[in-house]
């Protein structure tokens, strides 16, 4: 076996001459997270409607099903056998490739989530490639489809593709309303990978590689004091967490980000041409990209399937790993409820405040932060004391503050004075 | 946790980096106190950034003094005679640039301190360009003097041509750019390695005799595309609408630091890089040579713009300083000649052709306009100005005893000293080219002191010069005097070696 | 330029019959490249243009993947995927450009004779250049050992490594180069000076 496999701590099933056994469960692997996610969706989405329902006072979707369970998918039939309306302004073949461009990426961003596995040390293995794996029929494999050398590059990628499919989906569509809210779309989505990104850049740094698994398994171990978890969440100090989770929130143009839908200004925004299925499918990857959103939360910051191994045995057989799967989805489940929870909170920004927030707050925090961690980072390998190096970085934060602060100061005070001077002069 | 302690840090000589490091202090200093104070930081930003950049030279002459050569980073980093005196030439130009832009920006319609910002990164850029021994930081050096070039040609936002000006830099430039790439990528999957010492190594070894074809392509485009930014001809065609739409002082920088910038990443390219492929390269620049000098030559005879006519002019100088290049590669003595005679003409072109343009800003004071037929008269009502102008106009074209003829000898001299045809028949060149170039410098010269002023201009009373720029002329005058006068007192200084 | 490109690619990808999936995801990945290419000339839209621009740098991340450069065939994706290509399309919906431009005007002189013939000119130049090599091309160079493929170093590490050595001064300049062009950008599309008197005071 060459070294480099298990350097690269790629998925151990791949590492041996594939035969048909592994293409059964790669295949098994794939088709689960598949379904997965399309009932998952279906899930939330009745999820959504009854939690926003109790916490307005109303009672949500009651006739489908018990509790209304099977409401959207009586809306998923009624949607695939509306008409499919193509304006005739649109450009067809752009206006039918976009929602595939939202969707397919939504899917993708879920193949590096490890979504199960016993992550702990203390089993047999301690070689870090060999943690999370799952055996079947010796036939050593991870609980995640793939993972690629990129690791968590692929989901900054896989978002950068997505803004594709809203992008053009308003251009396409051949109407004011869907072009503005696609541009407002675009902005929004590039302001925010900065921030997105730089915190991301954070947990890679505690973590020394970008390979979702090694995240997950740094995370494992005892945490501190033995008390907490040795979560990043706790480890990159909190900062990154908040900035991840609210340039996440505005990555997926979720409440109180939803600038690019605001029915009040743009009547349904980049999607108001589309009908029938290829709506359903906006709505699809919308959804899915909440879920993936969550996962990749869970994974970076909050351990993704590691936690205790309670039972680690039934009649025999191994079943550590199912108790990371249930971690997981258990810790999934907390973050789709804080989303719904934000909707129900929180009032749409203004566009001003959502480009202000984005450049000059979230983006300099992240940054600031990852030089911050950096500095103790290189402090600790040089051995220098960490009073010291608290001492020196702390004050040049403070004045880094300072100076953006008042750069915005700045800036608002001469554009207001722009806005009042602006009629004086036209000559050229 | 990343194991940092596997990685090991690379040494870092801070006295060999400290010209860039001051200037780029500096110019962190200049953009913070812009945010800070606004308004108020325009007062001072055109002396922060002239004491930024005599900041920078304390470095420069420290390292001069010791006098010892350094390198880093595995040698892409390199500080020699050659660098130092070519920092010195760029920190002195630009210099002489904010001399002669700190009335004209704050006059004009201009964002101010960005402006001086732009300012010194491309002096940053060229310094590290001078000491550039990699593709990769060449690329990056040529960038950062480049995108600030780009941005202050289209400084006078309000003004149609200035926007073109800037426009046709940058698209012309970005296209070079995109061509040199694509050559440095050729040179870089035949060598294996970015650095110039290796390529040369790899390309001249006769395992690589099967690459020769991408060799010769790889150094074709790369040739080509500094071709662009020393303007030679033909790819001289952004020039003269750049240098006329910009503003003056930026033409002043463009036609001499930029160009500058351009012959020293050609210099450390053949002479580190390319050496041994003198096959290659000498009928190239051979080529592009006696074009250049003739093509501008040509052309600048037709133009009735001065700022146009400089433009061709800087086109056939590109023309002369590439012609010791075509027989560097005969003997390395032959080197030593050509390279030094190169940088002699860079300097003493540098003070020339800054003090024609600070003529040309002077003068444009008074009559708004840089056409040929309003320097009719001139001595009338600014003599001072006349004979200043009549100076550097005959150092331009190579009239002893103005520093001009002292660059011209040298470069003749380069030609001549291996004795093969080639040099012999592109030193006729350089002198036929002599001649015709004096036609055009003399007719200026002529409607200054012999012609009656136009109507539309008022030549009643002298010109007022402001401070700065007279300090301007007069650093410069002294500069092509000392040259041309006493060139044993001044010429050891660029006498320097690359090999 | 792509062709070319695309016969070292080939020389370089190992051909031996047990990857035929290589070969297979090489041909794909190469029509991609030069199709979208091709597409980039051809179509009169701009917005198709930048679509097809955009499939050519798929192509491109692909052929990377094959030489096992994963992370430039990522950064491809983030960087020019993500943002450039991004930045076109922005342009050109927010300028209104989206209609077929006016093809009967011809800006410079003969145009439109000489951008084939030299087109046509630099393609056979570069195509018969690389026949000439392509013998060759096929033994690589000696590559050090950190250079391999199967090195036991990931091509980040590699990549790092370089970065912050060997290249060490180019990277950090590059902050200095970022920063002036967003000054300068930022101070272009400003409203002009005249219009706008700034105080600092109170």
């Amino acid at each position: 076996m060459f070294p480099s496999t298990m350097l690269l701590a790629t998925d151990p099933l791949l590492s041996e001459p594939i035969g048909q056994v592994d293409l059964l469960l790669m295949s098994a692997k794939v088709l689960t997270a598949f379904a997965f996610l399309l009932v998952s969706v279906m899930l939330l989405i009745w999820f959504e409607r009854k939690l926003i329902s109790h916490m307005h006072q109303r009672i949500g979707p009651t006739i489908a099903g018990p509790w209304g369970i099977l409401q959207t998918l009586a809306d998923g039939i009624k949607l695939f056998f509306k008409e499919d309306l193509i304006p005739s302004n649109s450009d067809r073949f752009v206006f039918k490739l976009a929602p595939y461009l939202s969707l397919v990426p939504a899917f993708l961003i879920f193949t590096i989530i490890p979504f199960g596995g016993d992550f702990n040390h203390t089993s047999t293995q301690t070689d870090p490639a060999a943690l999370g794996t799952v055996t079947w029929r010796d036939h050593a494999t991870y609980l995640q489809i793939a993972d690629p050398h990129v690791g968590i590059l692929l989901f900054l990628a896989m978002s950068s593709i997505a803004v594709y499919g809203i992008m053009l989906a308003g251009w396409a569509s051949g109407s004011k309303y869907p072009l503005l809210g696609s541009v407002r779309a675009s902005a929004q989505m590039i302001s925010y990978e900065a921030a997105l990104g730089l915190s991301v850049a954070s947990v890679v740094l505690m973590t020394g590689s970008i390979s979702t698994h090694d995240m997950v398994a740094a995370q494992a171990g005892d945490g501190f004091a033995g008390i907490l978890p040795n979560w990043n969440v706790l480890a990159t100090g909190l900062v990154p967490f908040f900035v991840f989770a609210i340039a996440g929130t505005a990555e997926l143009n979720r409440p109180p980000f939803d600038l690019v839908e605001a029915e009040q200004e743009l009547v349904g925004g980049f999607h108001t041409e589309y009908s029938s299925i290829r709506f359903a499918l906006f709505f699809l990857a919308e959804f899915m990209n909440t879920i993936t959103m969550s996962a990749i939360i869970v994974t970076l910051f909050f351990g993704g399937p590691a936690g205790p191994v309670l039972i680690d045995s039934i009649i025999g057989s191994d079943i550590g790993w199912a108790w990371g799967v249930l971690w997981f989805f258990a810790k999934l489940f907390v973050f789709l409820f804080c989303f719904v929870w934000v909707r129900a909170t929180l009032p749409r920004f203004r566009y001003d405040q959502l480009m202000n927030m984005g450049w000059k707050l979230l983006t300099p925090t992240a940054l600031l932060w990852f030089l911050f961690l950096s500095a103790i980072n290189i402090g600790d390998s040089q051995g220098w004391h960490r009073a010291l190096v608290l001492a020196v970085s702390l004050p040049i934060m403070l004045l880094a503050v300072v100076l953006i602060k008042q750069a915005a100061i700045n800036s608002s005070r001469t554009q207001e004075q722009e806005h009042t001077q602006q009629p004086l002069d036209n000559s050229p | 946790m990343i194991d940092l302690l596997a990685f090991a840090r690379p040494p870092i000589d801070w006295h060999a980096a400290a010209p860039e490091l001051t200037l780029l202090a500096c110019g962190a200093l200049l953009t913070l106190v812009d945010i800070v104070w606004l308004e108020r930081a325009k007062a001072v930003s055109a002396t922060l950034a002239s004491f930024s950049l005599l900041a920078a030279m304390v470095p420069v002459v420290t390292l001069a003094v010791d006098g010892t050569d350094r390198a880093m980073f595995g040698g892409a980093y390199t500080v020699d005679d050659f660098s130092l005196v070519m920092k010195a030439v760029f920190l002195l130009t630009a210099y002489v640039v904010v001399l002669l832009s700190t009335d004209y920006i704050a006059k004009g319609d201009f964002w101010e301190s960005e402006y001086y910002q732009m300012l010194l990164s491309a002096v940053l850029g060229m310094l590290v360009m001078t000491s550039a021994r990699d593709l990769v930081t060449i690329f990056i050096a040529l960038e950062l003097l480049s995108i600030p070039a780009y941005l202050m040609a289209t400084w006078h936002k309000v003004d149609l041509r200035s926007n073109e000006a800037g426009l046709k830099y940058y698209l012309m430039g970005v296209f070079a750019s995109a061509v040199l790439l694509y050559g440095m990528s050729l040179l870089y999957g035949v060598s294996g390695s970015t650095m110039l010492s290796d390529i040369n190594a790899t390309i001249s070894n006769s395992q690589a005799e099967g690459l020769l074809a991408v060799v010769v392509l790889g150094l074709i485009f790369v040739v080509v595309g500094f071709g662009f930014k020393v303007s030679a001809f033909p790819f001289h065609m952004w020039a003269p609408d750049a240098y006329e739409g910009a503003p003056t002082p930026v033409t002043a920088f463009l036609s001499v630091a930029s160009k500058a910038a351009g012959f020293v990443a050609l210099l450390s390219l053949v002479f580190v890089g390319f050496w041994d492929r003198s096959d290659v390269y000498q009928p190239l620049l051979w080529l592009l040579s006696a074009a250049s000098m003739t093509g501008g030559n040509l052309m600048a005879l037709r133009q009735t713009n001065a700022v146009r006519m400089l433009a061709y002019s800087g086109v056939a100088q590109a023309g002369y300083m590439l012609a010791p290049l075509a027989v560097a590669g005969e003997s390395s003595a032959t080197a030593d000649d050509a390279l030094s005679s190169v940088v002699t003409y860079l300097a003493i072109y540098a003070a020339m052709n800054l003090g024609a343009f600070a003529v040309i800003i002077a003068v444009a004071r008074r009559t708004s306009s840089a056409e040929i037929d309003s320097y009719k008269g001139l001595f009338r009502y600014a003599p001072v100005l006349t004979v200043a102008m009549t100076v550097f106009l005959m150092a331009l074209a190579g009239i002893p005893p103005f520093g001009g003829w002292f660059a011209k000898f040298e470069i003749v001299l380069a030609l001549l000293s291996p004795g093969t045809a080639w040099g012999v028949v592109l030193g006729g060149v350089v002198g036929l080219n002599s001649v015709i170039a004096l036609y055009y410098y003399a007719r200026i010269a002529s409607y200054m002191w012999v012609e009656a002023p136009p109507d539309n201009v008022q030549s009643s009373s002298p010109i007022k010069v402001p401070a700065s720029v007279s300090a301007a002329l007069i650093l410069t005058g002294l500069v092509t005097l000392a040259f041309g006068i006493v060139p044993q007192w001044v010429g050891h200084f660029t006498d320097v070696s690359l090999l | 330029m792509m062709l070319p490109m695309m016969m070292v690619v080939w020389r370089l990808t190992p051909t031996d019959g047990s990857r035929l999936m290589v070969q297979i995801v090489f041909v794909v990945a190469a029509v991609m490249a030069v199709v979208g290419a091709l597409g980039v000339i051809g179509s009169r839209n701009p917005v198709h243009a930048a679509l097809f621009l955009l499939q050519t740098l798929f192509g491109v991340a692909l052929l990377f993947l094959l030489q096992e450069a994963h992370f430039l065939a990522a950064v491809q994706f983030i960087v020019y995927a993500g943002a450039i290509a991004i930045l076109f399309l922005f342009v050109i919906m927010l300028l209104g450009v989206d209609k077929t431009e006016d093809l009967e005007v011809e800006p410079i002189a003969h145009q439109r004779f000489l951008a084939p013939v030299l087109g046509v000119a630099l393609a056979s130049m570069l195509f018969s250049v690389f026949l000439v090599s392509s013998d060759i091309l096929g033994g690589s160079p000696q590559f050090d050992s950190e250079r391999t493929l199967d090195s036991g170093i990931t091509d980040i590490e590699r990549l790092g490594r370089v970065l912050f050595s060997d290249h060490a001064f180019a990277v950090e300049i590059t902050a200095a180069l970022l920063t002036i062009a967003v000054v300068g950008a930022v101070a272009l599309t400003r409203s002009n000076k005249s219009k706008v008197k700034m105080t600092s005071d109170e």
